[in-house]
């Protein structure tokens, strides 16, 4: 286990040794769509399913920056540590597969933590944003950590150059979560938008958030928790695979 | 008395249909200073890397100490420096010894007092918290064995530990590794400079396309091939 524990630790320290491109860049720039989009825009906007607009995109934009946070994390620090090749350093070490799977996931889900407690600490003197079902949220942000670190943790074991990396973020992951939810209920869009919305996995995460902050949801909160956790689990275990058989990690 | 490695039919074909290595069979006794000669793409480094648990082998076994070479234990007694220098960028030279020792299951205080004992005897100290891509080509290189070491490995593998360093480092190395070797450490090593092999290892295996062609002593090869220096044995064994 120390070894584990030790992967742990160095996958932490670098996210705290470039923080302020790490997590302060982040929340930022998230707090900057809560001013613009919740505080100025918003005045104009009327209730959103009960709730101001302010309060209504919170939980979608923490929801964003946390999963891009454990998603950028894991598959760039994976793709370095696979260019560089210092990732030998851990395969040769006596660690079990799970171990390292583990290990490596870890500085995504402190970043992503991070992020997320620091968005919260300042949105709720901003926008007033409740937190109804504290327990829910939780569980929520777990399965979202789990299933966008993991996500991370396989696209940086198979990008073969930077960009791989980078287009999965900007062409797959940022878009879904823009059509998912964040800024909109998705019960206000028309045939077929509104049916298309739910195989976007991304709307279940934004949502099980939202039902966590607000108490509201489009769709039943428990489908939303389902389905992410349906699909964070083989995710994690596709990572998992990737290191118990080596494939891509070792030639 | 169990070798420090031995290998049987080890069989490495790479997704492109190269042959690295070809029922490659070896023992390396257990103390011994064991050199591995022979020219770029003979399968040095894939069998390397087969120790290491850094490749996946196609076929045949691999054992150090006896215990299977992906296993736990095995992986615990093996010390690799690698030819190409792959240090972790985040870390200082200091956190790449800490962290090399976490990794390998010391708990933190016998690794910082181990990487401590590494910085002194590498001449380390100066750059400690220096940033390792910040440090010169010979820091890198001295941080690089100093990381093998850490863990104490009793079998340390070092993978042309002297590619492209000055004289004084590369004899200052060899000392170094001469001492660990005295202590009881087995070492196997491959290079491209004869001299160093002659000057080091007491036997030595040639191998060329993947298979063992020779193995012995410096001496014992020279009056194999009828040759006055380790360098004329190495351009009549790679020429047949």
């Amino acid at each position: 286990m120390t070894g584990m524990v030790w992967l742990c630790r160095r996958e932490v320290l670098r996210v705290y040794k470039v923080w302020t491109q790490t997590v302060f860049a982040p929340v930022i720039s998230s707090l900057l769509f809560i001013v613009v989009f919740g505080l100025s825009l918003g005045g104009r906007i009327k209730l959103v399913e009960g709730f101001h607009y302010r309060e209504f995109i919170v939980p979608g934009l923490i929801a964003m920056a946390m999963m891009q946070a454990a998603y950028s994390n894991n598959s760039a620090s994976v793709f370095q540590a696979r260019s560089d090749r210092y990732i030998n350093d851990v395969l040769s070490a006596p660690m079990r597969p799970w171990q390292m799977n583990l290990g490596v996931n870890m500085g995504g889900w402190a970043r992503s933590l991070a992020i997320g407690v620091l968005l919260l600490a300042a949105s709720i003197p901003i926008t007033g944003v409740p937190v109804h079902h504290p327990l829910f949220l939780i569980a929520a942000v777990l399965l979202g950590m789990v299933l966008f670190g993991a996500l991370g943790v396989v696209v940086g074991i198979f990008a073969e150059t930077f960009d791989h990396h980078t287009f999965v973020n900007n062409i797959v992951i940022l878009p879904l979560a823009f059509v998912g939810g964040v800024f909109y209920s998705v019960s206000r869009l028309g045939s077929p938008w509104h049916e298309l919305s739910h195989v976007n996995p991304v709307f279940y995460l934004v949502n099980a958030m939202r039902y966590g902050f607000l108490g509201i949801s489009d769709v039943n909160q428990w489908l939303c928790l389902g389905v992410t956790a349906a699909l964070a689990i083989p995710v994690y275990l596709w990572a998992q695979w990737l290191f118990s058989s080596g494939r891509k990690l070792k030639a | 008395m169990t070798p420090a490695l031995q290998t049987k039919a080890l069989t490495k074909h790479y997704d492109d249909g190269t042959v690295a290595l070809q029922d490659f069979d070896l023992t390396v006794p257990d103390g011994a200073f064991f050199g591995l000669l022979g020219p770029n793409g003979a399968g040095k480094t894939t069998l390397i890397s087969a120790v290491c648990n850094l490749i996946r082998v196609t076929s045949g076994e691999v054992t150090v100490f006896g215990e299977q070479a992906d296993s736990l234990p095995a992986r615990s007694w093996v010390g690799l420096a690698e030819q190409d220098i792959n240090l972790d960028r985040f870390l200082t030279v200091e956190e790449t010894l800490v962290y090399h020792g976490g990794y390998f299951g010391m708990p933190k205080a016998l690794a910082q007092a181990r990487a401590n004992e590494m910085i002194d005897a590498f001449d380390l100290r100066a750059k400690a918290d220096t940033r390792t891509p910040k440090l010169s080509g010979g820091m890198r290189r001295r941080l690089l064995l100093a990381r093998a070491l850490m863990h104490r490995p009793r079998l340390v593998i070092l993978d042309e530990p002297t590619a492209g360093v000055d004289f004084e480092l590369r004899h200052e190395l060899w000392r170094y590794i001469r001492q660990l070797h005295s202590e009881g450490t087995t070492i196997l090593l491959t290079t491209h400079y004869l001299e160093e092999a002659e000057e080091l290892c007491e036997e030595i295996a040639l191998i060329k396309g993947g298979r063992l062609i020779a193995r012995d002593s410096a001496d014992g090869l020279r009056e194999r091939y009828e040759a006055t220096s380790l360098a004329d044995v190495y351009v009549k064994a790679m020429a047949v």
